[in-house]
């Protein structure tokens, strides 16, 4: 197994979060390696390796770096950002990296800031990850000391709290010192980015993930995983299983092994009743899809995302209707109120959600739901309206019949016991000045 | 002090190509220095430094989640109840908490020592249900766990 | 410039060719094709695409695109809701969302009318709505000042508003707070949204979320009349629509001159029209009875007696004129004066030197300048507003801004400007001005602003335009909104005579009416004729007054600062007919004749005339830099953009008025222990005053900056202590 690890390789054998016994396991040799390469030459070989953001959107990293301009071909800098504002639910991984193996991942930034001979790199932190950022400005301290970033400047950035900024661009806005909204696109950050000048923007976990493709060369990485999606993804397992965790598994191994092998299977001997493979953002699968192979091309030809491959798991004791509830008011919550029909629409199915949990829909509700879902799928200025109503748009679609009862029935079928009962949300995110009256 | 602090935040301003980038950083050192939240004064100051009207710095500081535009207590209690908090109990911690600090989420204790509030999803979800105690986190909490965290907070 | 590549595309059928680059909406019109928006608006910068009105279909694209944020590319195919089924969906989805907590109360909206969202909402939206829910109130209207209301039930978020305060005028006063589904607009703290160009965001607003306190409930749409005219209160000659109803203005609106104004109005050419209706104002001729009292007479009374005062005044007779008068009125006093009377003495609100027309350019030109040199003490914002908005924009744009004045990015001593403009050009350049002269030869486009008042009408600045090349524009600010044209009717002006008595003197305007000298020049009159809108000082050392009028009751015509003549309408008919038609007849009767109709320059945008060639080498006065005082803080005064006759008649333009502040800068404040928002002494021999003072950190250390009305009584050298 260990052989199969790229990104935490030698995490849980020793503390890598210190700069010596990261450079006794082969620490920043690639990147002595790479800066010895012409940038084009470390761009051809991560190009090669189809290394895949492991961010969300599987966006080959190649593709982003060769979009730069190169050096010669712009004017003033370019920055390295790296995207460290994990925030969908359910995904827990890039906090591990960070906390194990802070060092791989300032020895992938140096790698991709000398590819595109960026001027600085950015780590945009999530503010929540107090103690992850205090293991990476340590790291980031005695990297520096021992002269390891040369002519570049590298930046712990810390967020403050906002869902929306680990989308791209308004990470970037938020970066610049303002309100973290979404950016119309084109232009893209590799052309116009952080400060309007070539960014390349890349996940934690990516660029943790190219030290190994220097190491072992585009081919050998390339025989990890599948041919579409080749190398290891941390996958972050939670919910109602036995063993939730991190795992750095090849891509492409099947929910089934990641749940029932390595989760030890359902909490309590439970029935399963549906896993969300992706992040609180995808559509959901129902237990008859366990043999899905997590990766890019295979989850989403079976329907859904593999995003920020974090699975979360459902038991029978959840409430449909209460879960599409809970998730949709976190897209409110996090909605940056930028464009119409997020902003909007969200709350819109919050409030049908509550009808028809509390046994008050009706049939033209339960129809709504699904059109209102409809109508914000993609027309937001970013995907998180899409995501939105992904996760509602599933629910309503997969268990349909559970929604229907709720109608039918006049009351939630579970009758108060289910395991998502009651589950409380945080209030409208702080609302400082006149608050809207909202009648009841 | 309010001089000290812009003498501070325009270092910080300094490491960015712009300087309106210290924005993050300027709020959170202007609210901790302000008792952990951030009145029109601590506002100002930041606008006064970063060479920004008073209101920017207001727009952005009521965006994130973590800049406090209302006082709050010495200490802070936060619990996750996102998808994979609310499957493993994060009600029942909620619950614990109402009783234990006397309080619903969202309000601060009478003696000003703990504000209790609910949060998204903190990236805690494999080790659930996450609690939040003045920024660090405990996973996972169980709902007897709770009343021996309070009174480790009322002790401190 | 090369002429742009020109691209081919389709848009619902439709080949239409344009320069690429064109942003789509501007394509589909050029083919005939209305795409509704909401928040785009090229003005505001770039798009931001948050509204989703403008969906579109775009061949090869997934997903619906918005138009707002696309530009023409050869082969692009889009189809609007006019073709495509997937994009009418589209926008039909968007407005029932704008449309799920708007309150639809059109009937008591001052927007109904001439509102793009009940256009929209007309033209493309659903006919009915599936929200059930009761809508989200809020308390409305809350005054955002006392010149503007928010509505935020209305708001739609477009973000119009803010963009402006930010992107524009750049106060960042008016901002969104919250997130999500709880943003609103707001101002910080719910202080007042207190700037110089604050009104336009009610413009800019596509619903009624922001509207205008002095509008409000005042008219529907189709009670009124615009009348295309120019604002007469400052050298920029904004273009205006002034809308009146039932024969009383109504409201001030931009009429976009894309060379002069860009549709931007400041608060004092948007609000101040409250002055026409001011309880003080003069509405019919007053002839002095007694030694205090005044009586009304009619118009052949006041003829009869302007004449007599005349005539005997034997020729010794001096005209004061305000600024603000049109050509045609300066021509009738001057032909009355100098053919009638056989005088040429006048007290001109300006001079204005030749050679500025050889550097003409549309005040749009600065946008377009690599370096622009603004020099002077006067703050530009405070003397010609819009220019201050022109300049922004040319910085946006990466140009390079230089200000020389004491709180200036080249921060000289008061009364350097003159100096400087010699200085930037000579060899041996005195260190702070290097890096600018540098800049100012590496340019390709200059634009040179001069800020303060100039007794030569901008040699200075006309010579230092002349060194620098033809690739220089000269923007000469002058003090008075139409002083360049009243400087050339009246040609070369006599000075008054120093002392003794005065035959006649003629006053024009209220500016001029409160100017001291002309005071002391009544108090030596026999007789002395004023045609002023409001009493004064002057007017109680009147023999007659004749009720002046508005800039918004003349017909006629106006140069501003650019030297472009625009036309003035008549919008509201003032209480007796205007001065000109007085004159004209006086001037008749010392048998001069005076033709007693404007000129009627077209009512379209006027265009700029061409530069005129050089005839003569630029000669300016020798300037020598200003020496240090050794003593004390030296005192700038600037008169501020909120004052004179007509904003003091205005009760909701008074927050805007200058606080009553000293600008120190942080050394002399830290020095004397001050701190922003102390209370502070100012005071120079025998007198002194209390203001606030207010710490700027790029002023220059031994000055200090006091608006006019409050350095009242202060001399030149000051000292600020605690009071």
């Amino acid at each position: 197994m260990a052989a199969e690890l790229t990104v935490l390789t030698g995490a849980y054998d020793h503390d890598l979060t210190r700069l010596a016994e990261y450079r006794a396991v082969g620490g920043y040799r690639q990147l002595t390696r790479a800066r010895k390469m012409k940038p084009p030459a470390v761009i051809e070989e991560i190009s090669k390796a189809s290394l895949r953001g492991r961010g969300g959107a599987g966006f080959p990293m190649g593709r982003k770096l060769g979009l730069v301009p190169p050096a010669d071909k712009r004017q003033g800098p370019a920055y390295v950002v790296v995207n460290a504002d994990e925030s969908e639910p359910g995904a827990f991984k890039d906090r591990e990296i960070i906390r194990r193996v802070p060092h791989r991942l300032l020895e992938g930034c140096l790698i991709a800031a000398h590819a595109i001979q960026a001027e600085a790199v950015f780590i945009y932190i999530r503010g929540e990850y107090l103690a992850e950022a205090l293991v990476l400005e340590a790291a980031i301290d005695e990297a520096r000391l021992a002269g390891l970033f040369g002519q570049v400047k590298v930046l712990l950035h810390r967020g403050a709290g906002a869902y929306i900024c680990g989308e791209e661009s308004a990470l970037l806005e938020s970066l610049e010192g303002n309100r973290g909204q979404p950016r119309p696109r084109p232009p893209f950050p590799p052309v116009a980015g952080l400060y309007m000048q070539p960014t390349l923007i890349n996940n934690v976990q990516t660029v943790a993930s190219v030290p190994a493709i220097i190491e072992l060369g585009a081919e050998r990485y390339a025989q990890l995983g599948v041919a579409s999606a080749p190398g290891t993804v941390v996958y972050s397992l939670s919910g109602n299983v036995n063993r939730p965790g991190n795992y750095e598994l090849p891509l492409g191994v099947t929910l089934r092994e990641l749940v029932f092998e390595h989760g030890q299977g359902i909490a309590d001997g439970r029935a399963l009743k549906a896993i969300i493979p992706g992040g609180s953002s995808v559509p959901v699968f129902t237990p008859d899809q366990l043999d899905v192979q997590l990766d890019f091309d295979s989850v989403q030809a079976a329907g859904s995302y593999l995003g920020s491959a974090a699975v979360i798991v459902v038991d029978e004791r959840a409430c449909m209707v209460q879960l599409a509830l809970r998730a949709e008011k976190f897209y409110v919550h996090e909605s940056c109120g930028k464009c119409t029909p997020c902003r909007e629409g969200t709350r819109w199915l919050v409030r049908l959600l509550e009808k028809i949990e509390a046994g008050d829909g009706t049939q033209a509700d339960l129809d709504l739901v699904a059109e209102v879902c409809d109508r914000i799928e993609g027309k937001s200025l970013c995907a998180l309206g899409d995501f939105a109503v992904w996760c509602v748009g599933s629910y309503l679609e997969k268990f349909r019949d559970e929604f229907q009862r709720h109608v039918d029935e006049g009351r939630c079928p579970y009758g108060g016991e289910s395991s998502t009962e009651g589950v409380p949300a945080p209030s409208d995110q702080h609302t400082h000045t006149a608050m809207a009256q909202v009648p009841a | 002090m309010a001089d000290a602090r812009y003498d501070r935040i325009r270092k910080i301003a300094a490491k960015y190509p712009e300087r309106r980038s210290a924005m993050m950083p300027a709020l959170r050192l202007a609210q901790d220095a302000h008792g952990g939240w951030l009145p029109a004064e601590a506002l100002r100051e930041v606008a006064d430094a970063l060479d920004l009207a008073p209101a920017e710095v207001e727009a952005v500081a009521t965006f994130y989640d973590m800049f406090n535009l209302e006082p709050v207590g010495r200490h802070l209690v936060e619990v996750c109840t996102n998808l994979s908090c609310a499957l493993a109990g994060a009600k029942q911690v909620v619950d614990a908490l109402e009783i234990e600090l006397g309080i619903p989420p969202g309000e601060t204790s009478n003696d000003g020592e703990v504000t209790f509030r609910l949060i998204e999803c903190a990236g805690g979800c494999g080790y659930a249900p996450v609690v939040v105690v003045d920024h660090l986190y405990r996973e996972p909490t169980r709902p007897e766990d709770v009343p021996g965290l309070v009174e480790e907070l009322r002790g401190r | 410039m090369s002429s742009p590549e020109l691209v081919n595309v389709v848009i619902d059928g439709r080949d239409v060719q344009v320069p690429k680059g064109t942003g789509m909406v501007e394509t589909a019109l050029a083919a005939g094709i209305e795409i509704p928006v909401f928040c785009y608006e090229p003005r505001l910068g770039s798009p931001i695409g948050a509204c989703r009105m403008c969906l579109c279909e775009v061949d090869g694209m997934p997903k619906l695109q918005t138009a707002c944020t696309m530009a023409a590319q050869d082969g692009l195919v889009l189809r609007t809701a006019q073709t495509s089924d997937k994009a009418a969906e589209g926008q039909d989805a968007v407005l029932e969302f704008i449309l799920l907590n708007h309150p639809l109360d059109c009937p008591d909206c001052d927007k109904g009318g001439e509102c793009p969202l009940q256009d929209l909402t007309f033209r493309w939206g659903p006919g009915n709505t599936r929200m059930r829910f009761p809508k989200r109130t809020f308390d409305k209207p809350i005054p955002i000042s006392p010149l503007i209301g928010l509505d935020r039930e209305r708001c739609i978020l477009c973000y119009r508003c803010t963009r402006f305060s930010e992107l524009v005028a750049e106060d960042g006063q008016l901002v969104a707070v919250n997130r999500g589904a709880q943003s609103v607009i707001a101002t910080f703290e719910d202080e007042p949204y207190r700037a110089h160009f604050s009104g336009n965001v009610i413009e800019v607003c596509p619903v009624g979320a922001l509207t205008s306190t002095t509008y409000r409930f005042r008219a529907r749409p189709w009670e009124i009349q615009n009348v295309p005219t120019v604002c007469g209160l400052c050298p920029v000659g904004c273009n205006i629509w002034a809308t009146t109803r039932e024969g009383k203005l109504a409201r001030i609106l931009s009429r976009n001159h894309p060379e002069v104004d860009e549709g931007w109005l400041c608060d004092k050419g948007r609000f101040a029209y409250g002055h026409l209706r001011a309880e003080d104002r003069i509405t019919a001729p007053l002839r002095r009875v007694r030694r205090r009292g005044f009586e009304r007479v009619s118009w052949e009374e006041a003829l009869d007696e302007a004449e007599r005062g005349l005539r005997a005044a034997e020729g010794s007779v001096v005209v004061a004129l305000s600024g603000g008068e049109t050509v045609e009125q300066a021509t009738a006093l001057a032909r009355l004066t100098q053919d009638g009377l056989g005088s040429r003495a006048a007290i001109l609100p300006e001079t204005s030197h030749p050679a500025l027309d050889r550097f003409r350019a549309p005040l749009s030109a600065i946008r377009d300048a690599d370096v622009c040199l603004v020099i002077g003490d006067d703050p530009v914002v405070e003397r010609a507003p819009i220019v201050d908005l022109w300049l922004r924009q040319a910085r946006r744009a990466g140009a390079e801004i230089i200000t020389v004045h004491p709180a200036g990015s080249v921060p000289l001593e008061p009364g350097s400007a003159a100096w400087a403009c010699a200085a930037l050009t000579s060899a041996d350049a005195p260190k702070e001005l290097r890096p600018a002269v540098r800049s100012l030869k590496r340019a390709e486009r200059v634009a040179l602003v001069w800020s303060e008042n100039d007794p030569t009408g901008g040699a200075y600045i006309a010579a230092l335009a002349e060194k620098l090349g033809p690739k220089s524009s000269v923007y000469f600010l002058p003090r008075t909104p139409n002083g360049r044209g009243i400087a050339a009717a009246w040609g070369r002006a006599d000075e008054p005579p120093a002392d003794g008595e005065i035959g006649a003197l003629i006053v024009s305007g209220d500016e001029v009416a409160r100017d001291p000298g002309v005071r002391e020049l009544a108090e030596r009159a026999r007789f002395v004729l004023a045609a002023v809108m409001f009493e004064s000082e002057v007017t109680l050392w009147s023999h007659l007054v004749l009720p002046g009028t508005s800039y918004l009751e003349r017909d006629g015509t106006t140069i501003n600062l650019e030297g472009r003549p625009q036309r003035l309408r008549r919008a509201v008919t003032p209480p007796v007919d205007e001065e000109l038609a007085f004159f004209a007849e006086l001037a008749g009767r010392f048998g001069v004749e005076v033709d007693p109709w404007p000129g009627r320059l077209p009512d379209a945008h006027a265009p700029l005339p061409a530069r005129t060639e050089a005839d003569a080498p630029v000669k300016a006065p020798a300037a020598r830099a200003p020496k240090r005082r050794r003593r004390g803080l030296e005192v700038v005064r600037y008169r501020g953009l909120f004052s004179g006759a007509a904003v003091a008649r205005v009760p909701q333009l008074q927050f805007q008025r200058s606080l009553a502040e000293v600008e120190l800068s942080a050394a002399d404040a830290l020095q004397r222990g001050i701190e922003n928002g102390n209370l502070v002494r100012v005071s120079s021999n025998g007198t002194s005053r209390t203001l606030t003072a207010r710490i700027n950190r790029r002023l220059r250390a031994g000055v200090v900056r006091i608006e006019n009305e409050h350095a009242n009584g202060l001399e030149a050298s000051v000292e600020v202590t605690h009071a």
